[in-house]
């Protein structure tokens, strides 16, 4: 069994894996939590790397878990709160831009309103640029379900942010 | 031309400026998984004995009802114990005896012979064992086609 750098682990993926469950949860503090957790199992069972080939989607998968764990001990009370989240935590970076804060905003907002299923995939799809099949195989579904996931996220974001979307781009 | 919005979509959602990691929690995480990776080298690694594992396994086959599978196991010693306790302690009659001896034997024949001589003569030949003689089966055969 070969020693963990955990700093090396850390500096590689915590960036992303941050993004994914910031977007996931829409919760700075949960966010925390869940990748304490997932470098804390890693620094005390380091075989769960050996063996295995893409350590980004490995650790987006155990994101991927913990998370949907996070939210099965909180139940459906805390999950409903979940889906008011959007405003408290964006995953966005904030923007000195005025248009492109709008456009930041209403598309956190429009996010928070996907269910985080839908959510998970479009931002696996569209930040980390996985395949539908590797999106499929870091999040445990069928590569069918993760594009099917990923029309009907995109529509809605779309139909949500078309007003907007179309004035900005006449502004262009 | 749909095609092309939503690329022009997707393209415009990529773009957005994703937070970045707060620079704290560097620390404060490493610290903690640096704490595990110690304690997990600290505490050996404990193999499991035969006798845990099996209780490990029973403790999990029993876990729904602890209650009612102690009663059950109690009926099960108190039946035990009952019939061990009603055994029979005596000792078996036949392991006291010993055999008769010839002289015995003889006695006991020679009595019976007096006996039967005393009811009728007739007996004097029942009252001694049949005496048996191993024959042809050919023999028995006829008999038996004759009767």
């Amino acid at each position: 069994m070969r020693g963990l750098d955990i700093e090396r682990l850390y500096d590689g993926h915590a960036q992303p894996l941050y993004a994914f469950l910031l977007n996931f949860t829409r919760d700075e503090a949960d966010t925390r939590d869940l990748l304490q957790e997932i470098f804390v199992k890693l620094a005390r069972e380091p075989q769960l790397l050996d063996g295995v080939r893409d350590e980004r989607a490995f650790l987006i998968r155990l994101a991927h878990n913990a998370a949907i764990d996070l939210m099965r001990r909180r139940g459906t009370r805390d999950r409903t709160k979940e889906n008011f989240a959007a405003e408290k935590s964006s995953p966005f970076a904030p923007t000195s831009d005025p248009d492109e804060k709008i456009f930041r905003d209403e598309l956190a907002i429009a996010l928070g309103e996907l269910p985080e299923e839908q959510r998970a995939v479009i931002h696996l799809k569209l930040r980390e640029g996985l395949t539908f099949e590797e999106i499929a195989a870091a999040l445990d579904i069928p590569p069918n379900t993760a594009a099917s996931r990923y029309r009907y996220g995109l529509d809605k974001l779309r139909g949500r942010l078309r007003p907007l979307y179309e004035e900005m781009k006449k502004a262009e | 031309m749909m095609n092309d919005e939503t690329e022009q979509f997707e393209q415009r959602l990529s773009r957005q400026t994703l937070k970045e990691i707060p620079a704290g929690w560097r620390a404060e995480i490493l610290t903690l998984a640096r704490e595990a990776q110690a304690a997990r080298h600290a505490t050996p690694v404990t193999r499991h004995s035969l006798l845990s594992t099996i209780n490990h396994q029973l403790s999990t086959l029993l876990w729904p009802h602890p209650k009612a599978w102690a009663g059950l196991a109690a009926v099960w010693i108190f039946i035990f114990a009952l019939n061990f306790s009603m055994r029979d302690k005596t000792p078996m009659v036949a392991e006291k005896v010993l055999p008769p001896t010839p002289e015995v034997v003889a006695e006991l024949r020679q009595q019976k012979i007096l006996f039967a001589q005393l009811i009728g003569s007739s007996d004097v030949r029942e009252a001694e064992p049949p005496k048996f003689f191993p024959r042809p089966r050919t023999e028995i055969h006829f008999e038996v086609l004759t009767t």
